[in-house]
């Protein structure tokens, strides 16, 4: 598939010209060739070193994917708690950018959760309470590229299926530059010096307009989430016999 | 149990693909194989976010074995083009699925392993793939 191959590289403008400092509508970030297993519902890129703080964390988690993948687990989705962000945007699923005065939402199909981003001018909280989607704010750069600062981002959610754990002082820095009309480049710079000894630099995703799609009520409900687990999950994690 | 997800012999083929989109969380199900299953559906679960197809399965040796199948949610399902009514107990059906590895009546039929589908026997398929996606945008 040509578009799973390509994915990766920066789209360019193939459909019309993108609209003046307007994101709204419907957008599917695309597949990307995953550089690892423990890319999964991540932002990919190469992963930095992690803190002993962060080691110690990673070490307690069992994942459903990655290397360390084993059936069961504890990822946090499996008994419906809040996926978090940055990991929401990589669940595929579309979402849907809206726009309206000091703000952008980001509505998400998983939970049907909205992400606000200020766009008042209003900074970053100093020493917020963390919040499962995190404090965002947002500005134009330019005419067609938004850039969000965000942190406060309660640090039980995990950044990817393979348990790589993140701080409450997380600070990401997202890029979303409409190259087209149909087409958004995304990149995303994660900052949590008390998690990994780097910053961690996103693989660079393309996300295209789905005017057709449309997001549902997405949400995941523990009583339903508990009945599949015993009736499929547990049977398909038992021990070989 | 091990021999519950013996194919039966006449769908005996098995096709590798890569599964580098599944995203169920769940390591347990073999994503390269795909393995056909043939039998009358007892419960279609239209749930968030695994929806669930049951379907009983007359193994080689005459016995019925309930199989459970995950899928997706309703709303990756319905950009497929499905709906809470597209199965009903008693449809006959066969599941191309990624049976779990160790031998229980489990499986992955969905959009995270292409190739995987339901096939009526009438001849009807019902896939994973998201039907509202331009192609010329792509």
């Amino acid at each position: 598939m040509s578009s799973v191959a390509s994915a990766q590289a920066p789209s360019k403008g193939a459909s019309g010209p993108a609209p003046r400092r307007d994101l709204s509508g419907v957008w599917a970030v695309q597949p990307a060739r995953e550089t690892s297993e423990d890319d999964k519902q991540s932002p990919g890129g190469e992963i930095p070193p992690m803190t002993a703080w962060a080691k110690a964390r990673y070490d307690l988690e069992k994942p459903g994917y990655g290397k360390r993948a084993a059936p069961g687990g504890n990822d946090p989705i499996l008994q419906c708690d809040p996926m978090g962000f940055p990991r929401i945007l990589y669940f595929p699923a579309p979402f849907e950018f809206a726009q309206i005065p000091g703000r952008v939402l980001q509505m998400f199909e998983r939970d049907h959760v909205v992400r606000e981003i200020r766009t008042d001018g209003r900074a970053l909280p100093e020493d917020p309470d963390p919040l499962w989607y995190g404090y965002s704010v947002g500005k134009w750069v330019d005419d067609t590229t938004f850039v969000v600062e965000s942190t406060g981002y309660d640090d039980r959610t995990w950044l990817g299926a393979a348990g790589f754990p993140h701080s409450e002082t997380m600070h990401l820095e997202e890029r979303y530059q409409r190259v087209d009309q149909d087409t958004i480049n995304f990149t995303l710079r994660i900052d949590d010096p008390q998690a990994y000894t780097k910053p961690w630099i996103a693989l660079a995703r393309v996300l295209k307009l789905r005017p057709r799609a449309e997001i549902r009520q997405g949400y995941c409900v523990a009583s339903e989430e508990n009945a599949f687990t015993k009736r499929i999950r547990e049977p398909g994690a038992a021990p070989k016999n | 149990m091990k021999k519950l997800v013996r194919p039966l012999p006449l769908f005996a083929l098995l096709l590798s693909a890569g599964a580098l989109y599944a995203h169920h969380g769940n390591s347990a199900y073999d994503e390269t194989a795909r393995v056909p299953i043939k039998g009358t559906v007892t419960e279609f679960i239209w749930v968030n976010p695994h929806s669930q197809i049951y379907l009983d399965v007359k193994g080689p040796s005459g016995k019925v074995v309930n199989w459970g199948v995950e899928t997706n949610s309703p709303g990756i399902l319905g950009r497929a083009g499905w709906t809470r009514r597209s199965l009903k107990a008693g449809d006959k059906i066969t599941i191309i699925m990624c049976p779990a590895k160790n031998g229980q009546p489990v499986a992955y039929a969905g959009s995270g392993d292409p190739g995987t589908k339901v096939i009526f026997d009438d001849g009807r398929e019902l896939d994973f793939a998201d039907k509202t996606v331009d192609k010329t945008s792509r």
